[in-house]
Parts: structure tokens; sequence; C-alpha cells
């Protein structure tokens, strides 16, 4: 093997010196990510779009809480998802394309602590982004319901299940972009964000096929793509509905599982790339 | 510098033109909202279920304000095109067809979205019962706690004079913890009475008392003194018969039996015609045997 992956360059003694290279990566990645245009941009259109919805609750009959919840958490969801699919796919390749890679692999850094630290930089961007658009959004229901509110402390464990899928979906991207071009990266962790919504759909079909291999399959397919079912907690906390802790708990502990995976196969995946 | 004159200008011509082009295509052009205002919805609510993935929340607020504001252009239009004023009771002239497949969409795409159930309880009736008994009946199964979708559905029942049904759903919703008493009491009365007056009385009162709407108060305003009317038309009838019975003919004017009308509680005027609850006096129909409401009432005849 030319390159070291992160289990072999992380000795048990220089765990730190490897936990401070990757935070040097994820804070360069984080810095570059603020300094795309395209964020801030992202960030200032949802915040219009919570201001949006003040006007659109004047036109629907006493439900502007229910609305402003509904439209500012599905906003958070896709600006995210934006984010995640197209920075995500573009954090390796951009470094190729600039040839920056060569330098940094050149220095004693793996490509495993490489992408961890790009991957938790993007992490970190969308952490701040989505801290913002909640803010924006408990602001709008404070306003909205001209003062306190309980659903502005109760749209936040729903954010976090947001942004552990938008991690998971920060992951897909990468492992796609680990082996493909940006353009063809972002339309499959597209079309991974799309089935992963359609989970229910791909169990249904498993138990419904006739014959077995075919049951499998979708087994398969449901148990190896990602459940963003999980995390769909919009539309009940619009009703005052707080995420269930154990729910939340669990979504926490499977979107690590999953991230680790992700992760793993990703660093195999670009471990065993031919840069030259 | 010229180019950047030349850009400019460009600018600020254009956008006045684009705007000037745009006016002139809504003047000249059919309006699309109001071209496909009635047409049925392309797909089902499952199928839009699955397609808006985690955004259906935002989908229902879509079609929810979708439909407020359906019948919104509708109630303009009719105003626009007829005189006097549109209430709930007559909404059936509005022919709101695509409402229904509005309010079951929204509530498909959210079932623990109230405000459709209520709104589809309040206006559906007129248009299409069955359909407003579906849609409360799924918004019970999606929220068995919500004791006012049993209220609802109850008051549908017994509009269509369906008393046992209406008492089985009161009687459904009073097992509901924390739910108001007279809610049991309610079933207890519609299996007893079979509709009567004092029920309807009581179920619009507590209509009123249930609902912020203004519109919903007006209504209850409405059927309220409409029952009392209802009960005066038959003291008043009475009162012809006795008449009619003693004399062999019918009344000619109220100044003749002003006195009993007095005694039977009736409110009269200087020239002893009775009133109704809006101060309007009634009329006299069928040569003084009957009585029906002035028809400058603006009391509901139905």
């Amino acid at each position: 093997m030319d390159y070291p992956n992160l289990a072999e360059s992380v000795k048990p003694a220089t765990y730190i010196v490897a936990g401070r290279r990757v935070f040097a990566i994820a804070r360069n990645a984080f810095r570059e990510a603020v300094r795309d245009r395209v964020l801030y941009n992202l960030v200032v259109f949802v915040l219009l779009l919570i201001a949006g919805a003040i006007f659109l609750g004047e036109i629907s009959a006493g439900q502007e809480a229910k609305i402003i919840v509904d439209l500012g958490l599905s906003a958070i969801l896709l600006f995210g998802v934006f984010i995640a699919i197209f920075v995500g796919v573009g954090l390796v390749y951009k470094e190729i394309e600039r040839r920056t890679l060569y330098a940094i692999l050149s220095k004693p850094i793996g490509r495993g602590e490489f992408l961890l630290g790009k991957y938790l930089g993007l992490c970190l961007t969308l952490l701040v982004n989505v801290a913002i658009m909640g803010l924006g959004l408990s602001l709008a229901l404070i306003y909205v319901q001209r003062g306190w509110d309980p659903l502005v402390v109760r749209i936040w464990p729903v954010i976090f299940l947001i942004y552990i899928e938008l991690a998971i979906l920060t992951g897909v991207a990468m492992l796609f972009s680990a082996f493909s071009s940006p353009a063809l990266s972002a339309l499959l962790a597209f079309f991974v964000f799309v089935i992963g919504h359609f989970s229910a759909d791909l169990k249904t079909l498993a138990t419904s096929m006739g014959t077995a291999p075919s049951r499998w399959v979708f087994a398969g397919l449901y148990y190896l793509l990602p459940n963003f079912a999980n995390y769909n907690a919009i539309t009940a906390a619009a009703h005052g509905q707080v995420a269930d802790g154990r729910a939340m708990l669990a979504g926490a502990g499977y979107g690590l599982a999953y991230i680790g995976v992700l992760l793993a196969a990703t660093t195999l995946i670009f471990s065993r790339r031919n840069l030259k | 510098m010229k180019r950047n004159f030349f850009l400019v200008l460009v600018i600020v011509v254009g956008l006045p033109a684009a705007a000037l082009l745009t006016h002139w295509n809504e003047q000249h052009s059919r309006d699309p909202q109001v071209q496909f205002a009635d047409e049925q919805l392309y797909l089902n609510g499952p199928a839009m279920k699955r397609i808006t993935l985690a955004f259906n929340g935002v989908a229902a607020d879509w079609y929810w304000i979708r439909s407020l504001q359906y019948v919104g252009r509708k109630m303009v239009a009719y105003e626009d095109t007829h005189t006097g004023n549109l209430d709930l009771n007559s909404l059936s002239y509005l022919d709101l067809r695509v409402l229904p497949s509005l309010l079951r969409m929204t509530t498909t795409l959210d079932p623990q979205f109230l405000e459709p159930y209520y709104y589809g309880a309040l206006i559906l009736p007129t248009l299409n019962p069955d359909e407003a008994i579906s849609l409360l009946n799924q918004g019970i199964a999606a929220n068995p706690r919500e004791w006012r979708l049993y209220q609802h559905l109850g008051y549908i029942y017994w509009q269509r004079g369906d008393y046992n049904k209406a008492s089985d759903v009161y009687a459904a919703g009073a097992k509901i913890p924390g739910v108001p008493p007279w809610m049991m009491a309610m079933s207890a009365r519609m299996k007893a009475e079979g509709g009567a007056s004092q029920s309807a009385r009581e179920m619009y009162t507590h209509l009123a008392e249930s609902s912020e709407d203004p519109t919903v108060k007006q209504m209850v305003k409405t059927q309220l003194m409409r029952l009392d009317s209802l009960a005066e038309r038959e003291k008043i009838r009475r009162v012809l018969l006795d008449y009619t019975h003693g004399r062999g003919h019918c009344v000619t004017s109220w100044r003749e039996i002003s006195a009993p009308l007095f005694a039977a509680g009736l409110r009269i005027d200087a020239s002893g015609e009775p009133l109704d609850p809006t101060n309007v006096p009634y009329h006299l129909i069928k040569n003084g045997c009957d009585v029906d409401l002035d028809e400058h009432s603006a009391l509901p005849r139905q």
C-alpha cells in the first residue's frame, strides 16, 4: 500500500498528534466553507424565507406558528441537504483539482486523517448553519406568537435530528466523491437522500415480494441504505410534539454507526485511489 | 466607461420593459389560477405524501392555504356578481367542487393538522355531507383524543336527522378523558329527544363557545334566532287555529288576534303586529290562515 490509512498512521502514542492534524484540516475546511459565498447566501436566504413565512402566516387562518415551524424546519433540512451534497462532493475533488492535496499528503498526514478532517470541517460548517437557521426560526416564532411559546424549545430536538441526517448525507456525498466525479456524486447522493426517505416502502417491498431472492434484495437495500425516516419529525414538531428521548438517542446512535461505516468505506476507497 | 453606460442603460430600460410586458400579458391572457381553479388534483394524498419526502408538513400547509384561497376567491366572485352578503348557510351556490379533495389532500399529508377537519365540518355539510362525515371519521382515526372532532361529527349527524348516530358519536367523544361533561349530556338528549329544539339550542351554544371564529359565532346567533322564530311561529299558528275554529274564517289583520298573541308571549309592535327576533313583523299568508317570515327579515327560511 502506498499511503497509510487512518488506522495505520495513528498509533496509540500519537493519538494526540493525529488529533491535532485532523483538527487543523477540519479548521481549514471550515474556514474555506465560511469563505464560500454560497454558504452565506444560503443562510441569508433561509432567514429571508422565515421572514416570508411570517407574512404567509397571515393568510393561514390562525395557523401562523405551525406554518412557520413547518416552513422553517423544512428549509433547514432542504438547504442543509444542498450544502451537504454540493460542498461534500467538492471537499476532496477541489483539493485534487487545485493540486493542494499533493502538498498536504506530502506531509505526515494520512489519507484517512485528511478525509476525517475534511468531514469534520463540513460538519462544523453545517452545525453553524443549522444553529443560525434554528435561531432565526426561534426568533420568528417569538415574533409571531408575540412572546414566548413552548414551540421555541420544542423545535430544537428536531433540529438536532436534522443535523444528524445532514451529517450522514455529508458522509454519503464524500463516499461517492471518493471514486466519482462531483456531478455524478451529487446526483447519487441526492438519490440516496430520496431513497432514504422511502425506507418504509423498501421494507414493505421486502415483505411483499413473491420470491426469496427479491425479498433478500429489498431487505438488503432497506438495511444497507441510510434510514432517514428515523429523522423525520418536522410535521410532529409543528404540532408541538417533542421528539421522544429514546428515539433521539437511537437516531444519534444509528447516525454515529452509519457515519463510521461511511468514513471507513471512503477511507478504504480513497486509500486505493491513484492520485498520480 | 462606454460599455458600463450601455449595461446600466440595458438594466434601466430592461426592467421597466419587463414589468410592462408582464402587465400587458396579465391584461391579455386568461388568469391560469381562474382557469384551473376547478380542476381536480392530479395526485392522490398517499402518492403526494411519498413524493414530498420529509416535507409533507409544509406541503400540507400549502394545500391548506390553497383551500382557504379557493373558498375565498369563490366568495369574492359570488359577491361581485350577486347582491347581498354570502353566509355559511348558502355556500352551496359557490360550486366548491374541489374543496373536498383539497381538504383530503391536506389531512392526508398531515393527519394531525386539525384545522382542515374543523373547516371541512363547517363548510362541507352544505355541499357534500357524506364527504364531511368521511373527512371527520378520518380525523378521528388519526386523532382519537380530539373530542372536538366528535362534536363536529355529532353535529353533522344531528343536522341530517340521524339522531342515533349523533348520540353514538357524542357518547364516543364523551369517553375521552378531560372532555366537557355536556358531551355525554348531548348524547343522552339526542337519544331521548330526537333532535328537539332545546337540543339544537344547546348544540349551537356549545358550538359558539368552542369556536373563536367570528363567522361561526354569527352563524350560531342567526340559528338561535331562527329557532326562536320557529317556536314563535308555532305559537302564532295555534292562535290562528283557535281564531279560525271560533269564527269560521281566518284573520284579516293582526289586530284581531294581538291580545292572544301577546298573552302567548309574543312581542307586539304599536300596530299590533307580532315581531320576529330581528324586529321585523311576521307576515300573514294563505289569506290569514298561516304565518311566515317577512321578505325583509334577515332570518334564514330553512
